[in-house]
C-alpha cells in the first residue's frame, strides 16, 4: 500500500479522536484498518492510551473540600466592609422616627407660625410640612437601598 | 434559588446570581461538585499534590473575589479551570521568571516522574502518571481537558485563552505523543 494511504489512516485516527470525522471518513477508516496490521496497531495504541488516561483515578487530599469551604468562609467575613451593621442602620432609623414623631407638633407650629407671618395659603404650608417629612426619609431609604445593594455586589 | 439536582448546582445564571451575592451555600455546594475534577486537573499541572492543593484553596478564593466576573454564559468550569491555570502560571513565573519569555507555552510543570508517583495508587497508575510526567506540559494540559475533562475545544481554547487552531495544533501533538509514550511503555490496560 502506498504511504499516503498510511498517513491518511493515522491522520483520521487522530482526527476521530479531537474533531470527529465524517461517515464515508469512518467507514473508509475502518476498511484500511481491517486490511492494515500496522494502522490497527495504531489505531489500538492510542484508543489505549485514551482509556489509560481517563481511568487513572486521584486520591483526593482528606478533608480538602470542607478546609476550603472554611478558609472561603473566613475570607468571605473578612469581606464585609468594616463598621457596617445592618442593626445599627435600623436602631438609627427607629430613633429618628421617634425623633420626629416627637418634635412633630413643635415642627407643625413653626409652619404656622411662618405661614401666619409670610401669608401662605394653608394647603402649601400642609404641602411643606409633608415634604419635611417626607424628603428626608425618602433620601435615606434611598441611601439605605444603594448601600446594601453595594455591600452585597461586594 | 439555586437549582439542585442531588446535591449540584446546574443552573449557570443562577450560579452567576449566586456567585455576585458571595452566597455561602452555593460556594460551599460548587466546591464540592468540583473538588474532583479541579485538584486533578490542578495535580496534572503542577505535578505536586501540596501545589495543587494550595492552588486549589487559592482557586476558591479567587472565585469569591471574582465573582462577579463570571456571566453565566460559558460553563461553570471553564471559567474555574481558566482561573486555576492562571494561578498555576502565576505561581510558576514567580520560582522561573524566565518562563514570561514564553507566555504562550509556559512550563507549567516540574517535569520529575518521581512526582507522579507519589500520588498514584497502584503500579499501572505509577506507569500512566509516569508517563503522563514525560510528555510536555502544554499537550499534557490539553489532553486532560478534552479527554478526561471531556471539553469541547472552543472550551478549552477558553480554559487556556488561546486560539481553536492552537488547541488542535496541541491535541494533535499530544495524541501522539501519549501514543508513543504509552507504546514505548508497553503496557495494556
Amino acid at each position: 500500500m502506498p504511504d499516503d494511504v498510511h498517513a491518511r489512516a493515522k491522520d483520521l485516527i487522530a482526527r476521530q479522536l479531537v474533531e470527529g470525522i465524517s461517515a464515508s471518513e469512518r467507514e473508509w477508516l475502518e476498511r484500511h484498518l481491517g486490511a492494515c496490521r500496522e494502522c490497527a496497531e495504531v489505531a489500538e495504541t492510542t484508543e489505549q492510551a485514551i482509556r489509560n488516561l481517563r481511568s487513572i483515578p486521584v486520591a483526593l487530599p482528606p478533608d480538602l473540600a470542607s478546609r476550603t469551604q472554611f478558609r472561603v468562609y473566613v475570607r468571605t467575613q473578612s469581606m464585609q466592609p468594616a463598621g457596617y451593621h445592618g442593626w445599627t442602620l435600623w436602631v438609627a432609623f427607629a430613633l429618628c422616627w421617634m425623633l420626629g414623631v416627637a418634635s412633630a407638633p413643635l415642627v407643625w407650629r413653626g409652619f404656622e407660625w411662618f405661614g401666619h407671618f409670610a401669608g401662605v395659603p394653608s394647603l402649601v404650608l400642609k404641602l411643606a410640612f409633608g415634604l419635611w417629612w417626607g424628603v428626608p426619609a425618602a433620601i435615606a431609604a434611598g441611601i439605605w437601598t444603594l448601600e446594601k445593594r453595594r455591600i452585597e455586589e461586594g | 434559588m439555586i437549582l439542585r439536582f442531588s446535591g449540584v448546582a446546574e443552573d449557570r445564571e443562577t450560579v452567576a446570581a449566586g456567585l455576585r451575592r458571595r452566597d455561602p451555600e452555593l460556594l460551599d455546594l460548587l466546591i464540592e461538585q468540583y473538588q474532583y475534577r479541579l485538584f486533578r486537573y490542578l495535580l496534572y499541572l503542577t505535578g505536586s499534590r501540596e501545589t495543587a492543593e494550595d492552588l486549589f484553596q487559592e482557586t476558591w478564593i479567587r472565585v469569591l473575589d471574582r465573582g462577579r466576573q463570571y456571566d453565566g454564559k460559558a460553563k461553570f468550569e471553564t471559567w474555574l479551570f481558566a482561573i486555576g491555570r492562571h494561578l498555576a502560571i502565576d505561581l510558576q513565573r514567580r520560582k522561573t521568571p524566565q518562563s514570561l519569555d514564553s507566555p504562550d507555552e509556559p512550563d507549567l510543570i516540574a517535569q520529575e516522574p518521581s512526582a507522579f508517583e507519589q500520588f498514584s495508587a497502584g503500579e499501572r497508575e505509577a506507569q500512566v502518571h509516569q508517563s503522563l510526567g514525560r510528555l510536555k506540559a502544554v499537550y499534557r494540559e490539553v489532553l486532560l481537558l478534552r479527554f478526561q475533562e471531556d471539553l469541547t475545544l472552543e472550551e478549552i481554547a477558553s480554559v487556556l485563552e488561546a486560539p481553536v487552531p492552537t488547541v488542535k495544533a496541541r491535541l494533535y501533538r499530544g495524541l501522539e505523543a501519549l501514543r508513543k509514550e504509552f507504546g514505548e511503555a508497553g503496557y495494556a490496560g
